[in-house]
């Protein structure tokens, strides 16, 4: 009887799981192939802004950035966190979360990105603001 | 086998011999914590409360509230801090329900649940932050994570709860008044 309802337990967590995964999966944003136009706005601590326009084949923001990176005078740097990539510098203006509670936002089309920039799909015609914000 | 049942007994008023216990056990807890803290969502926490909860009963409480305020106290005060207040509270309540049961197997399949559980249940905080498509958001982004977290409490408990539990015999035992 308690093996009887120790594997109905497991049984439940591993259904769980799948209907998890199925829900991650589906709702997960997608990625677009091909080149896709794009813009990125900088707004530092003073709010001051900088765009660029560019075109890239890159699936996601990171790579569009580290292509941007490279064909401009736009910069950017970070580090791989636990959580992904973190980005701590970017057109050479460094937040630091663990002492002013700075940090690069990411707004997708005007809106707070829900993703990190290794994992937000780049589609054509988007618009992405990288904002210096400190967190309250 | 429970040697002592603190929740039990008779005197409601907890002692300073218990007192001191139960700081040594958040210490501990805190401890394990940041020591584990670079592996993201594998935690010590889950399996040391469960073990506490098992021979402190709902004393447990006291503890998780001294955790809750020393990571405050570390990290600072920020949105985590209110899911910490409602979701170590809602294992310890869990964990009093079966804590009858002496199979490792119970505790196991508990701990997975609450790690699976984990970000839906965080997720109640952004309902009133960012609204119903904001903490859905929020929570099927950490599903990886709650997986992650899921996975590691139960082999965590697995293997470690039946040691842990052999220790804390002995040890609370010859402590016992």
């Amino acid at each position: 009887m308690k093996y009887k309802k120790t594997m109905i337990g497991f049984a439940a967590i591993l259904v769980c799981i799948a209907v998890f995964v199925g829900i991650y999966q589906f709702t997960r944003p997608k990625t677009m192939a091909g080149s896709k136009k794009y813009t990125v706005t900088v707004v530092d601590s003073k709010g001051e802004q900088t765009s660029y326009k560019a075109s890239t084949d890159q699936k996601y923001l990171l790579g569009a950035l580290k292509e941007l990176d490279k064909n401009s005078d736009f910069s950017i740097a970070g580090k791989n966190e636990t959580y992904g990539f973190f980005i701590t510098t970017v057109n050479g203006k460094k937040v630091n979360y663990d002492k002013h509670k700075t940090y690069w936002a990411i707004y997708v089309n005007g809106k707070y990105g829900q993703n990190g920039c290794e994992s937000q799909p780049v589609t054509d015609g988007d618009s992405y603001r990288l904002v210096y914000e400190t967190s309250k | 086998m429970i040697p002592i049942d603190l929740s039990m007994k008779q005197v409601n008023k907890v002692s300073s011999h218990e007192l001191v216990q139960m700081a040594f056990l958040t210490a501990l807890l805190e401890a394990s914590k940041l020591a584990m803290a670079s592996i993201p969502n594998v935690e010590p926490v889950t399996l040391l409360l469960i073990l506490y909860t098992l021979y402190f009963g709902w004393y447990t409480l006291l503890i998780a509230a001294a955790y809750i305020l020393l990571e405050t106290l570390i990290w600072g005060l920020n949105i985590w801090v209110l899911m910490y207040m409602y979701i170590w509270p809602i294992l310890i309540a869990l964990v009093m329900q079966i804590r009858s049961s002496d199979s490792v197997w119970t505790y196991a399949l508990l701990a997975a649940a609450f790690g699976l559980f984990f970000g839906a249940m965080c997720s109640l905080v952004y309902l009133f932050i960012a609204g119903p498509v904001g903490a859905l958001s929020w929570w099927i982004t950490g599903i990886p994570f709650d997986i992650l977290h899921s996975i590691s409490n139960f082999f965590m408990v697995v293997f470690l709860l039946k040691p842990l539990r052999h220790l804390f015999d002995r040890t609370l035992k010859n402590n016992a008044r």
